[in-house]
């Protein structure tokens, strides 16, 4: 009788994400995450039927650590300019605790390897939807498409800390953020989303 | 529940589509057998089998019969 070992699965999981951040999901085979992990393939199809079953659970999982992470301390009623500072702060914790997941969620967030029916709710679209829906009611920011808010309120954010995570820029060689500077960068975001 | 129940995983030669279907035919036939799937993208065309009372024995006996390669993976 084969028996569920959870310390094995969480090994193979982080085996495989390391993996296919590092070398991309075409080359990634069953076969070589069961000799990087040290484990035999008939150990890995205890746990995932497929590699795409293995791809869209490891998601699920990345999804739900961020979601977890993003809405911690976060409540949708405040205002836009502290709602979208916690978001930004959190979403650094995410990236700064967790830059393997991070990577793994930027190459397949918009996938279409990944089935998002199978991705549980975690009340993470809930609360971003209704943070700027009461932030449009209180005329803090102009009436806009979600992707057009989208690209203004996280846009520069991630663009910034990309900057960060290279340890470089176009200006120079060595390159880091401070909180100082993601300030003034969301004093100039909250500029751009005002009515 | 698959976690009360059994995980059997073989190696086959089980590649194209009409292989699958007809091991599709044998398989649903049997009532033992929850779920399987062959993961032909793989080198070993990996089977794999959810089954509460069926022994690996008989899924070899079974594609051997039909005609199939078939080995346990440890």
């Amino acid at each position: 009788m084969r028996v569920r070992d959870e310390n094995k699965e969480a090994t193979i999981r982080q085996k495989a994400m390391e993996m296919i951040v590092e070398e991309g999901f075409d080359g990634f085979s069953m076969q070589r995450l069961a000799k990087a992990a040290n484990v035999s393939p008939a150990t890995i199809y205890i746990y995932f039927k497929n590699k795409e079953a293995l791809l869209n659970s490891l998601y699920h999982d990345v999804h739900q650590t961020f979601a977890r992470l993003a809405l911690e301390k976060f409540d949708p009623n405040s205002s836009l300019e502290s709602g979208l500072w916690l978001q930004w702060k959190n979403r650094m914790k995410f990236i700064f605790e967790y830059p393997i997941h991070y990577r793994f969620y930027e190459l397949f967030r918009n996938s279409p390897l990944i089935q998002l029916k199978d991705i549980k709710e975690s009340g993470f679209k809930e609360a971003m939807k209704s943070f700027v829906m009461n932030a449009i009611l209180r005329d803090e920011m102009a009436r806009i498409e979600p992707e057009t808010f989208w690209s203004i309120a996280y846009g520069p954010f991630y663009s910034l800390l990309n900057f960060h995570l290279l340890g470089k820029s176009m200006m120079s060689d060595q390159y880091s953020v401070t909180d100082e500077k993601m300030k003034r960068l969301l004093k100039l975001v909250l500029k751009a989303l005002r009515p | 529940m698959e976690n009360t129940d059994e995980i059997l995983i073989f190696k086959t030669n089980v590649k194209s589509e009409p292989d699958q279907e007809r091991l599709r035919e044998i398989f649903d036939s049997i009532p033992l057998i929850n779920r399987w799937n062959v993961d032909t993208d793989d080198i070993d065309c990996v089977l794999r089998v959810v089954t509460r009372q069926v022994q690996a024995n008989d899924i070899i006996r079974i594609l051997t019969e039909t005609g199939y390669q078939c080995q346990e993976l440890e």
